[in-house]
């Protein structure tokens, strides 16, 4: 199943009972929204394909007291309507989830104006939101029944494609925390960190490996988890990896929450490299041509 | 209340605003002046409701052109949600009242300053009261110069496709931005024909006077579809040295002739 179902599936199952909840789409579909679509037509609104349009709605939806979800492709709902988050739910604190999907080179081979590569960035810049960008559908899942009971403003990014569960999976403290570790922290390990598709690639390193090295799987980057700063705190080589172009990714991310508390470990950030990509190939293809190939997060790894 | 109470509140208004644009410094007079009229006819001629018990509004107000939001601020002193100790403390460091308008100031129902953005959250919330069947209207004032933001055109699409008849939209043409006229900066006009291009039914009116404005806002009362009212102002109406210059969006500094000639000229 794809996280944009489940994630929808969830909403669904929550709109037999709550029907303060509004689903709003710019033109973007999934197999489960159908179903929602059919089941609850008065809680689903189409906004044509004006994602500035539709996060404006949703704020007076919001304001109304209702729970808002918005659903569009990432590159789209994030950049071109970036102003419209941060003057609803951003300044006026609203809670509304913004449903990313398609993010990194997701779209390939779309090409860069479907590529969602700047997202991330962009949308820490807005004050007030929580960032989750899960790995796998039982993540994707907990999010969502996280928001329906819990309504507040937050982006979330999910991928296009399927993705493997994690094992072992998310426990409901780590998804108080928001990240989950894979191995045991201690200062002379290198600590890699990841989220979205891309941490299954980097995790499915671990057998190339010995075990110095622990993987951390960041799915709520902000705000940014205090209790994975402390496990930090005495780490001395940390690798992030992530999806997205060179500026401001999770590695921008991870740096500057650490060296707001004082840690300054040597961290090397693994991204998409500084080029808008026009080729073709898949998404595989691209990401091993242009800075994300397992020998190159492997390499990096072995860098240290 | 009758229409010369209405102009007389106007003219209150305008006087007591220019007073705090003396004091701050600061502020929109030119916008602020243009829409006295539509929302002192909003708010003293019935049409936003008000529970007097709750002290709360039933219909919503939101100023799209959230430079000019500062008109709402005595009216909602006089409705007692503002309190009279903010109305005097508006300038100070501390002042709850802004030049632009915002949640935490009573009264007010949206933080606006960004153009283009309240016709899409006024449909968000009109829809909702469609839908749910909640007796209330959302009263929109965006200015012509909105006209350029694509996203008051999607929401134009958005509220026509969903027929929102409980949302009223004024657009205020005074016919000037920053820089100059519309129609020599980047024409906007035939605004009319654009609009009801949408099929969207228009109503054209002199958006300082009172008539005009409650004829069409009881015409508009009893229509099942999406109406708009096109209310053709003077920006900076009511002050000769304001009006129709573009210099007098922002505030200017006044000489001492200058002021007691505005003081003049915006007596009751």
């Amino acid at each position: 199943m794809f996280q944009r179902d489940i994630f929808i599936e969830e909403i669904t199952k929550s709109l037999k009972k709550d029907n303060s909840i509004y689903f709003l789409s710019a033109d973007f579909g999934a197999k489960a929204l159908d179903g929602l679509r059919e089941k609850f037509p008065k809680n689903f609104i189409h906004c044509g394909i004006s994602e500035q349009a539709m996060l404006d709605i949703a704020t007076g939806l919001a304001i109304e007291k209702n729970k808002v979800f918005v659903y569009a492709m990432a590159p789209f709902l994030s950049l071109r309507a970036i102003e419209q988050i941060k003057c609803g739910p951003g300044l006026m604190k609203l809670p509304i989830s913004i449903i990313s999907v398609g993010i990194g080179l997701g779209y390939a081979d779309a090409g860069p104006t479907h590529y969602a590569n700047e997202d991330y960035a962009c949308i820490r810049s807005i004050l007030g939101n929580s960032i989750y960008t899960p790995s796998d559908n039982f993540t994707t899942k907990l999010i969502a029944q996280d928001l329906l009971k819990k309504p507040k403003f937050a982006y979330i990014r999910l991928d296009r494609d399927i993705t493997p569960n994690l094992k072992p999976k998310v426990s409901n403290k780590d998804f108080y925390n928001g990240y989950k570790i894979f191995g045991n922290i201690a200062n002379d390990k290198i600590i890699v960190i990841s989220h979205g598709k891309i941490f299954h690639d980097c995790y499915s390193l671990k057998k190339n490996l010995k075990d110095n090295v622990v993987f951390i799987n960041l799915f709520r980057s902000k705000p940014f988890p205090k209790s994975l700063s402390k496990k930090l705190k005495n780490v001395r080589k940390i690798l992030v990896v992530d999806e997205q172009s060179p500026g401001g990714n999770l590695g921008s991310c991870v740096f500057e929450n650490l060296s707001e508390n004082k840690i300054f470990p040597k961290i090397i950030i693994k991204s998409i490299d500084n080029i808008y990509v026009f080729e073709n190939g898949g998404r595989r293809y691209l990401l091993d041509k242009y800075g994300l190939s397992k020998k190159n997060i492997l390499n990096s790894i072995n860098s240290f | 209340m009758k229409i010369n109470d209405l102009d007389n509140l106007s003219k209150k208004y305008r006087k007591q605003l220019f007073e705090k644009f003396l004091l701050t410094k600061q502020g929109h007079p030119g916008s602020i002046f243009s829409m006295m009229e539509i929302v002192v006819t909003l708010y003293y001629g019935g049409y936003v409701r008000f529970n007097k018990k709750k002290k709360i509004f039933k219909d919503k107000v939101l100023i799209s052109k959230g430079h000019a939001t500062a008109t709402l601020y005595p009216i909602l002193r006089d409705f007692g949600l503002i309190k009279q100790k903010d109305w005097n403390n508006w300038g100070s460091k501390n002042s709850l009242l802004k030049i632009f308008g915002n949640i935490s100031i009573p009264g007010i129902d949206i933080t606006s300053g960004s153009l283009g953005h309240c016709i899409g959250a006024g449909a968000g919330m009109a829809l909702h009261y469609k839908r749910s069947k909640i007796d209330k209207k959302v009263y929109v004032i965006i200015s012509e110069g909105e006209l350029y933001e694509g996203s008051t055109w999607e929401a134009l699409l958005f509220a026509k496709h969903h027929e929102l008849s409980n949302l009223i939209i004024f657009i205020d043409v005074n016919s000037l931005i920053i820089l100059g006229s519309t129609d020599e900066c980047l024409k906007l006009d035939p605004i009319q024909k654009k609009v009801e291009g949408l099929g969207i039914e228009c109503f054209s009116i002199d958006g300082h006077n009172i008539s005009e404005i409650t004829n069409s806002l009881d015409d508009i009362g009893s229509q099942k579809k999406l109406c708009c009212i096109i209310a053709n102002t003077i920006k900076g109406k009511g002050s000769t040295i304001m009006e129709h210059k573009k210099n007098w969006h922002y505030w200017n500094p006044m000489s001492k002739e200058e002021i007691k000639k505005t003081r003049e000229e915006l007596k009751e």
